[in-house]
């Protein structure tokens, strides 16, 4: 099981990115910085995802209802994320992703969450394809880059 | 002793032959009878044991329902009002000044007041609400919960039916419980067809005689006499035959149905029997499919006044078509009315209002259009794995599709038009040319789902899908895969210079092959990105060969093409055919920064009663490594900014950087542009049947007829996150090849991987700006 610190952390470190980020500028022949991205669940809750091994089916926590935030449609979305997880329908919940993926498709987290559902249910292949899809837009999100490779060093284990 | 005794008398002798006769006959009789007893008492445990045994089992083959991707909502969403108003009016929502339930929406500018009717998706109920949509542009800018006066986050709209798969009977219901049929519809039914349904036993020797009088005194047929049980009989066996046979038959079959089940089971399977209308070669049956297809609205949201409408139907479907016969429709609706007021069901005030009401029938069927045959192709072919046709004609299954209404409606309303403005004319004195096509497939960029298909120039026509079925040379639809082969190999980069100069390639069978430029210019000394955006064919050939033509097909395999193609040098010029799907799928890969995620169509199956059967989810590979897929991004979006999409600059300019290519075949037989945004990659293809030129390169035909529809349908930029390890570098202005003819005035940023230098020949990068990046990179930590 992952702690809970590096979770706060990357939370912390996230909206205080939010607060300097000149917002997302695309690729451009003429202006060749780097450019990073606001996640779109990053002011919303962020429930952790379970990396447990593929076998167990750990529900997350519950958040206290005190700490959350404004809900946005994919931190609405990822609590039924959760509820499904809890539930045991793995598929539901892959489901439910996808369809906060197609409200916020740049949404680091949100590929994250989808590669570690795919990864519970042994689908390593496209477990894999989203955590790299994850990494792709990780930008400057240290602790979720961590998390994602910690997971994918899970299905490379878990796949060979 | 013989002879003595006297015979038999005469009359006593007839006596016993009449006796005998008698008795016999009696036999006879009694045999006759006993017979016809047996007979009839088989005949009648043959028709309980069929009515028992049909009717236990009754299951009607339902057809499948095929679903749009359903509308979501919430702040920012890419929707405006005239889009939900639109969605709202072929889900049959009512507009309304005021709302009072489900299924009603009001517009007062750019704010839209609903009360949505809730759905439940195989995935999460979406419960009814009362909600109000505030519109900027066309982008939702608020989203309030009414009931609660509060914001909340997001919102789906029921699903548009789109299609079904129907039986072969050409039989079409939705079958309803009979708590959920209104009680007004049911009084009405009972009033006009079967007052005294509560009372008989499945035939109304009552009800006869009424029937029996009124018609003697109308002198024609003004009433029926037979009961709802017997309409029922008649509906589910289908019986033409008029016979007394046939009428007896079908008496008994109702007194055995009465007799085994009850009159609310007996009514409920009345209402969804019934026969209704013919929509084609669609049979309407029951109440609830024939309240949408009349109304396009479900049942429970009809007023008095449709449901007596609809009450008046089973008399005679087509004679009171309320489409084709209004007057008709309304005198039988009317009549309905007078019967409930008769029998109690409804006050004067009621029968008084509803009767000044207008007909209230909608154009058509508000839920079904004339359908999306290209899309249709897709689905089958995405479900014809699991489920067989038997199947979808008789299961009910439910079929949630990936169609986006806004994009496949937006792009059927523009195509044909848009072709048109760039069909180039037959010449004055040759044979008049059959119209040019196209073909045109648009796909979410991120996901792989199919949003819209054109199989043809005009779309709503079922025909030729040549989205699926037309295989055409690509032509430079290939060179991203040259360049990304190039970039991938670690020995070129976006500055490697490359030759555009004559070429002579021997072919195996000893041919030769000498490719040239369009409009046979040359270029000589070219940047390997600058080769791609202005698409020249020598410098890419030249490339390729370096390459290898094997290396390239596998690109294009990686890519997810899956299609025969000869490794012969040809192919660095597009020599491999693909249908405008296969293109999109390929181009798919490309948009998705190199994750490889297959075309779909359907996204999920479900029961009748949305219980999941199968779900197609989003698959996804990396195929390319990252920062040669950044490197080619950055040179395809510089076909809109200085190549062969130029054209476009102007027009396209605030919804720029979008990345594609044109291509072009042999004589301008085949005119193609594949694009994307961040949300959506479109493809699309002109050309003639015949394979006849059209006059037309990709820039001046397909490009345009591309931008024509992604501009409606407001295509978004893309944006993307350099790799880590991307390096930005100075390279000159001018492709040179010795140091000594580098002018380094005013240099171009190149995107490189940061272990590989520009080719020193024109590298601009001095050792005080590498130090300066080196800080900036630091800086940007």
């Amino acid at each position: 099981m992952l702690s809970r610190l590096p979770l706060l952390l990357s939370l912390s470190i996230m909206s205080a990115c939010a607060t300097y980020n000149t917002g997302r500028v695309p690729v451009s022949t003429s202006s060749p910085t780097v450019q990073r991205e606001t996640p779109a669940v990053s002011g919303g809750q962020r429930s952790q995802p379970s990396v447990s091994p593929a076998q167990e089916n750990v529900p997350p926590e519950p958040v206290p209802e005190s700490s959350r935030e404004p809900a946005t449609p994919a931190s609405t979305l990822m609590v039924s994320v959760d509820d499904a997880i809890a539930a045991g329908d793995l598929e539901r919940a892959a489901a439910i992703s996808e369809r906060a993926l197609r409200i916020s498709p740049r949404d680091a987290y949100l590929w994250y969450r989808l590669a570690d559902i795919r990864y519970q249910q042994g689908q390593y292949t496209n477990a894999e394809g989203f955590a790299r899809r994850a990494q792709s837009f990780a930008g400057d999100d240290r602790n979720l880059s961590q998390d994602i490779n910690l997971l994918l060093s899970r299905i490379s284990q878990a796949s060979r | 002793m013989t002879e003595l005794e006297p015979g038999p008398p005469p009359d006593s002798q007839h006596h016993q032959v009449t006796g005998r006769k008698w008795s016999r006959l009696k036999l006879l009789l009694g045999g006759t009878t006993l017979l016809v007893t047996v007979a009839l008492a088989g005949w009648f445990a043959w028709i309980d044991f069929k009515i028992r045994r049909d009717f236990e089992t009754l299951q009607w083959a339902l057809p499948a329902r095929l679903y749009a991707r359903p509308v979501e909502l919430y702040v920012g969403a890419p929707v405006s009002s005239e889009d939900v108003i639109d969605t709202l009016q072929r889900l049959g929502y009512r507009h309304s000044d005021s709302i009072d339930g489900p299924g009603e929406y009001s517009v007062n500018d750019s704010v839209v007041q609903l009360w949505t009717r809730g759905f439940d998706f195989w995935d999460g109920e979406e419960v009814s609400r009362q909600v109000e949509l505030d519109f900027l542009g066309s982008h939702v800018n608020r989203l309030l919960n009414l009931s609660r006066d509060s914001e909340f986050p997001l919102l789906r709209l029921e699903p548009v039916e789109i299609a079904q798969i129907n039986p072969d009977t050409g039989e079409d219901r939705l079958p309803l419980s009979l708590s959920e049929v209104p009680t007004d519809l049911i009084n009405a039914v009972v009033a006009v067809e079967d007052r005294r349904f509560y009372d008989h036993f499945g035939v109304d020797p009552i009800g006869i005689l009424r029937a029996l009088l009124s018609n003697l005194r109308a002198g024609a047929i003004v009433q029926g006499g037979s009961t709802l049980t017997q309409q029922l009989i008649k509906n589910l066996y289908l019986t033409q035959d008029r016979t007394w046979h046939r009428k007896i038959e079908e008496a008994l079959m109702a007194l055995a149905l009465e007799l085994h089940f009850s009159k609310d089971e007996i009514l409920a399977a009345y209402l969804n029997e019934v026969f209704l209308g013919q929509d084609g070669n669609r049979a309407i049956h029951g109440f609830a499919l024939a309240a949408e297809y009349y109304f396009g609205r479900p049942l429970g949201e009809l007023p008095l006044q449709d449901l007596a409408l609809l009450a008046g139907l089973p008399r005679g479907a087509s004679y009171y078509n309320p489409r084709r016969n209004p007057e008709r429709a309304l005198e039988r609706r009317n009549v309905v009315l007078t019967r409930m007021l008769d029998q109690d069901f409804i006050t004067p005030a009621e029968n008084g209002e509803a009767r000044t009401q207008p007909l209230g029938v909608s154009e058509r069927s508000t839920q079904r259009g004339r359908g999306y045959p290209a899309f249709m192709d897709l689905v089958r072919s995405d479900i014809a794995r699991d489920y067989d046709a038997q199947a979808l004609q008789t299961e009910g299954l439910r079929i949630f599709t990936t169609l986006d209404l806004r994009i496949q409606n937006t792009m059927e309303a523009v195509l044909d038009g848009a072709v048109a403005d760039v069909e180039v004319p037959a010449p004055p004195g040759s044979p008049p040319a059959p119209p040019l096509q196209a073909a045109m497939v648009i796909t979410d960029a991120v996901t792989g789902e199919v949003r819209a298909v054109a199989g043809g120039r005009k779309p709503g026509y079922n025909g030729f899908n040549r989205a699926t079925r037309a295989l055409r040379q690509i032509g430079s639809l290939v060179k991203p895969a040259i360049a990304l082969t190039a970039l991938e190999s670690g020995d070129f980069n976006l500055a490697t210079v490359l030759d555009d100069s004559p070429l002579n390639i021997t072919l195996d069978n000893g041919d030769s092959w000498t490719p040239t430029n369009y409009g046979n210019e040359m270029y000589g000394d070219v940047y390997l990105y600058d080769a791609l955006q202005r698409s020249l064919n020598l410098a890419t050939v030249d490339l390729g060969m370096r390459l290898g033509v094997p290396s390239v097909i596998n690109t294009l395999r990686k890519l997810g093409f899956d299609g025969d193609v000869q490794p012969y040098p040809s192919v660095l010029l597009g020599a491999v055919n693909m249908t405008p799907l296969q293109v999109a799928g390929m181009y798919q890969t490309l948009a998705s920064n190199g994750f490889r995620s297959p075309l779909r169509a359907v996204e999920a199956v479900t029961t009748g009663t949305g219980e999941r059967l199968a779900r197609y989810g989003i698959a996804t590979e990396q195929v390319a490594d990252p920062v040669s897929m950044f490197q080619l991004e950055w040179a395809m979006q510089g076909v809109f900014e200085r190549g062969t999409a130029r054209s476009m600059l102007n027009r396209l300019d605030r919804r720029l950087p979008l990345a594609g290519k044109t291509g072009t075949t042999n004589d301008l037989r085949d005119s193609w542009f594949a694009g994307y945004g961040g949300d959506l990659v479109g493809v699309v293809w002109l050309g003639y049947d015949d394979n006849r030129a059209t006059g037309l390169t990709g820039a001046s035909g397909a490009l345009r007829v591309w931008s024509d529809i992604m501009e409606r349908l407001n295509l978004q930029r893309r944006q993307l996150v350099a790799p880590a390890q991307v390096s930005w570098q100075r390279v000159a202005a001018e492709p040179v090849h010795t140091e000594s003819a580098r002018d380094c005035q005013s240099p171009l940023m190149l995107p490189f991987r940061d272990d590989q230098m520009p080719p020193p020949a024109v590298n601009c990068e001095s050792r005080e700006s590498l130090i300066n990046q080196l800080f900036d990179r630091f800086r940007s930590l």
